[in-house]
């Protein structure tokens, strides 16, 4: 376990900060970004790094649905739903990263990494479908009116065995590595699933609480999370992600996701460079 | 906002504002603390005992507040007799209750 210095406390919320603000500007959280900081810049052990970044993934995903909430943007029911399986994975995730060996968790954070770089670099150009407004959303599908194109959006979810199973894995490798899980089901739930960008990603953001809350809590419980460092990262990825949605509308993200692809591909060789020691 | 909301929306809408509330108020809380209990623990002396407690208040806070949002959905699903939702939500603080169970059965702390 790492001593903590003011020094630390310093630069792990500055980290946060970053990767709050990138987390922000590229509709994902920012453990993806944290965890490997901690584990590979800081030589903390990887339990005690996704301890840290699933306390920011709680504090984001609260503060991003209190924000949302009345929008009708979150689907709440389709939510609930697939929190059963989130929640579940997470939980078992939580456990099998008590019993697995550092180097395990460390390939499959590479391996994941990985794909998330090709999932971000391949939907570049992916664009909201509006569809039909007077389409019936049946009992979990959704309704919520786009500022953007001025119009109402309605959409029924399809393949629902597909996301249960997707929000399962999500769990499972959110609890597991420490971060949300939102950059697994967003693609599904809106490529497979019917859900439209924004209607998945708020509702992703919505219930990334739960399951990581389900996986912290064992960490916690388990002397893991270190209050004072979890405290300066929380801190520092609101401040981040405050700043990324406040100043960010002007960024070039199409280009910024190039870029983290490229880190994310970087983390990904490193993660397995360290863990096939 | 939009005029035509029926069926399921039109009762999740107030639902929505509930949680919106618990979600601020619990996030905003457990900020307060973490920042105050880690600006006295830099500071040291005397202080730094009652930043370790105001460290661990604010990540209770915090862990607390998305099982808060469970439990609120929880009621609000029964009162509108929704039971397929109240048992669904429930699988969900079921499970939350477990890691929690497990945590304390592995470790003895919590």
């Amino acid at each position: 376990m790492p001593i903590v210095t003011p020094a630390l406390a310093l630069i792990i919320f500055a980290a946060g900060t970053i990767a709050g603000g990138l987390g922000a500007l590229l509709g994902i959280g920012g453990g993806i970004f944290l965890v490997p900081f901690l584990n590979l810049g800081l030589n903390f052990p990887i339990t005690a790094a996704a301890a840290i970044a699933l306390t920011t993934v709680i504090a984001t995903s609260s503060s991003v649905s209190a924000g949302r909430a009345g929008k009708q943007l979150i689907n709440m029911r389709l939510g609930m739903l697939l929190e059963v399986a989130t929640a579940g994975g997470s939980l078992l995730g939580g456990l099998t990263a008590q019993m697995l060996a550092p180097a395990t968790v460390q390939k499959l954070f590479g391996i994941v990494t990985a794909i998330v770089a090709v999932i971000m670099v391949s939907r570049l150009r992916k664009r909201n479908v509006i569809l039909d407004p007077d389409a019936d959303p049946g009992l979990l599908g959704g309704r919520y009116h786009e500022d953007e194109s001025g119009g109402t959006v309605t959409y029924r979810v399809k393949r629902l065995p597909l996301a249960f199973v997707t929000s399962f894995l999500a769990g499972n490798v959110s609890s597991l590595l420490g971060i949300g899980g939102g950059v697994i089901k967003v693609p599904v739930l809106n490529a497979w699933c019917g859900v439209p960008l924004r209607a998945a990603a708020a509702t992703s953001a919505f219930m990334i609480g739960v399951t990581a809350t389900a996986g912290a809590v064992i960490y916690y419980g388990h002397g893991q999370l270190i209050p004072s460092l979890a405290a300066a990262a929380v801190l520092g990825v609101q401040l981040g992600a405050w700043g990324g949605l406040r100043f960010g509308s002007r960024a070039p993200v199409k280009w910024l996701k190039v870029l983290m692809a490229c880190v994310l591909v970087v983390v990904s060789v490193l993660m397995f460079v360290r863990g096939g020691r | 906002m939009n005029a035509a909301q029926t069926g399921p929306t039109s009762t999740g809408e107030r639902l929505e504002r509930i949680i919106g509330v618990v979600l601020r108020v619990g996030v905003t809380a457990s900020s307060v603390c973490l920042a105050a209990g880690l600006v006295l623990e830099i500071l040291g002396g005397p202080a730094a005992a009652t930043g370790a407690v105001l460290l661990q208040v604010g990540i209770i806070v915090l862990l607390a507040t998305p099982v808060a949002r469970v439990v609120v959905s929880i009621v609000q699903y029964v009162n509108e007799r929704d039971w397929a939702f109240v048992a669904l939500t429930g699988i969900v603080l079921v499970e939350l209750m477990a890691s929690a169970v497990a945590a304390l059965v592995f470790n003895k702390r919590l």
